[in-house]
């Protein structure tokens, strides 16, 4: 199969990481205070064992293999006429949006992006809005730069 | 070109009217929860009357300082009560004027007028409106604006005779038969929302009708027989369903099609006249739509997707274009009027294999009902597995319905959700188009497709589930602006 070409930041992963793990930081507090409860009211043992079985469910699937696969599947291409996007996790979705249906685009960072450097870029047709997350800054720019010097030649309405 | 100008008096009187509508709510609340001590009517029913009073005040106070006047090619107005607002709109940047008469603008031969413009997508107020002016007022502003944007147009083509042919001409597509109208009034969902109206009020009228010895009266008639309980409320769905029938027959009588060199035109309505102008190169799809009513006589009702509308106005990006028709003449009716075709070949379904996914899905749907069934009710809940049955039975349906094809620069998809929709789509219209694929569509061989087009301020899109995979790669390719194949 013939995938668009280019790939996100691997620092994306980092990023999707640390946003796992502080989800599941959130798990863990609420599995703690399950345990503790069960403690103070001598629940069965198997409410112990589900919650510390949730935690390290959770760790494994969002802090490693979520953002793995979703990494190893994202993919992009600009092309002159249209931009390719792929991604999904266990549902594989590919998105045409030709240019000349691009209004504009923005960059955009959070916090956690911007210290490793990255930018999520989103691109707006008249009805939609589509994001490639995570690419280091200066693509980003380019991108950005590309995308809008293409969607104005391609000026026409709607 | 014209001094400013203030809309008719009538349009304080709508406003009044249309505030006073808002408040009802509140009013009801306060009547039926906040009057259970007597002492306190006097002073409610003063307070009642100064809010009408302010009401009143208001609506003429807005109407004094609402004023509008067409110069240097912009729609110029001026109104705000404690902030001073000017709102100027070029000529050009004006997409369509929709007129409509409601029951306090006939008499005065007055229409309201509403500006359609290409807002910032997003705006709230992508659309202004005159409340209520003159007919020839309206006429006249329409003229001009339809002049300046021909000037606009002229200056582009250089040819003045196109101009003049294309103002004279103005073709009648469609008009409604008293049999369509009738055949539309009685498969028209209005029943239950009539129903629904009518529980909702008798029970706000808790404290006026005294239920308690009604109930008495109605135990003894319960004991007089069943047969007179089942004629009564057979009565009450028939009253219900006739309301729901002469209103939707007021709704739509006179219902028309106008099509000119640029813009479709529709209008409809016996006691409140409306008309609503598309621009032709607005129109982003068209949409046939067959309900489980209609479908058994070979009716559908044809909408247009237009990119027009705002935020809070969602009306103006699905227009109803033919109400209730054969869907044979549907080609017919249209021919070639539209920028879109909508004809009936046939589709593209999706394969046999895709069966069995299409009636699990269903099932999936079925299955918390069931548990939920069995863990209440035990034993009867079991009954519930009946379910499945039904489940399948739609679930065949809609695999029956699913379909696409490909005519030229055309996308047309067919799916159902509860209703049976048919989206044709200009390549040109269509924003995105997305191919899925689960890992267990994979083992199969088939994929998802998803186009998507604008609609008003959002999207709407035409999504068929687990068809060919080589089909869906197919449409992708279609799509694709480019040489390379994306597969």
């Amino acid at each position: 199969m013939n995938e668009p070409q280019k790939r996100i930041s691997d620092k994306a992963l980092s990023v999707w990481r640390i946003t796992g793990a502080m989800t599941s930081v959130m798990i863990m507090v609420m599995a703690g205070g399950v345990i503790w409860l069960s403690n103070v009211f001598s629940w069965p043992a198997w409410v112990v064992i589900a919650a510390v079985a949730a935690i390290i469910l959770h760790v494994y699937l969002y802090v490693y293999l979520f953002p793995l696969l979703r990494w190893k599947r994202w993919r992009y291409e600009v092309r002159e006429q249209e931009i390719e996007l792929q991604q999904g996790v266990f549902v594989v979705r590919r998105t045409l949006v030709p240019m000349i249906r691009v209004q504009h685009v923005d960059t955009r960072q959070g916090p956690l992006l911007k210290k490793y450097g990255l930018a999520t870029v989103d691109v707006s047709t008249a009805a939609t809005v589509h994001e490639i997350p995570a690419l280091p800054m200066e693509e980003a720019e380019e991108l950005r730069q590309f995308i809008s010097r293409l969607a104005r030649v391609a000026d026409e309405d709607v | 070109m014209s001094n400013s100008k203030r809309l008719h008096p009538i349009a304080a009187v709508t406003n009044f009217f249309k505030q006073l509508k808002e408040l009802i709510v509140p009013f009801i609340a306060f009547f039926v929860f906040g009057t259970k001590a007597s002492e306190g009517d006097l002073w409610f029913f003063m307070g009642s009357f100064a809010v009408v009073i302010l009401v009143l005040g208001i609506g003429v106070l807005n109407w004094l300082r609402f004023s509008y006047r067409l110069e240097e090619g912009e729609l110029r107005m001026e109104y705000g009560l404690l902030v001073r607002k000017k709102r100027y709109i070029p000529f050009d940047r004006i997409q369509s004027l929709d007129f409509s008469e409601g029951i306090l603008h006939r008499p005065f031969g007055l229409v309201k007028v509403k500006v359609e413009t290409a807002g910032p997508s997003g705006a709230a107020d992508a659309e202004a409106v005159l409340t209520a002016i003159s007919k020839e007022e309206a006429n006249r502003i329409q003229d001009i604006i339809a002049q300046a944007k021909g000037k606009l147009v002229e200056d582009a083509l250089d040819t003045e005779v196109e101009r003049l042919e294309e103002r004279a001409e103005e073709k009648v597509i469609y008009q409604i038969s008293s049999k369509e109208l009738l055949v539309l009034a009685t498969t028209s969902g209005g029943v239950g929302v009539v129903l629904s109206a009518m529980v909702a009020f008798l029970s706000q009228l808790d404290d006026l009708i005294p239920y308690e010895s009604a109930y008495r009266e109605v135990e003894r008639v319960v004991s007089n027989g069943i047969i007179i309980v089942s004629v009564l409320v057979f009565i009450g769905f028939l009253l219900a369903w006739v309301v729901a029938l002469i209103g939707t027959m007021v709704k739509f009588a006179q219902f028309t099609v106008k099509k000119t060199e640029r813009e479709i035109i529709i209008s409809r309505g016996l006691l409140e006249k409306r008309q609503i102008t598309i621009p032709l190169n607005r129109i982003q799809a068209v949409r046939i739509s067959e309900n489980i009513l209609r479908q058994p006589f070979g009716l559908c009702s044809v909408y247009l997707i237009s990119a027009g509308g705002s935020v809070r106005n969602t009306e103006g990006s699905k227009m109803l274009l033919l109400p209730a028709v054969k869907k044979a003449q549907v080609a017919h009716i249209l021919q070639e009027h539209l920028p879109i075709l909508a004809t009936t070949q046939p589709f593209n379904k999706p394969p046999k294999r895709s069966l069995p996914r299409y009636l699990i899905r269903g099932a999936l749907m079925v299955i918390p009902l069931v548990i939920a069934a069995i863990a209440i009710f035990k034993l009867w809940g079991l009954l519930s597995i009946m379910l499945f049955l039904f489940s399948s039975g739609w679930s065949f349906v809609i695999y029956k319905d699913a379909g696409w094809s490909i005519e030229g620069q055309q996308l047309n998809i067919q799916y159902r959700g509860f209703i049976k929709h048919t989206l044709f789509m200009k390549k040109n219209n269509v924003q995105s188009v997305s191919y899925k694929e689960s890992f267990f569509q994979r083992r199969k061989n088939l994929a998802t497709m998803t186009s998507l087009i604008k609609s008003g301020m959002g999207a709407i899109g035409g999504t068929i589930v687990d068809i060919e995979k080589e089909d869906a790669r197919e449409i992708y390719h279609w799509y694709s602006h480019s040489q390379k194949a994306p597969f």
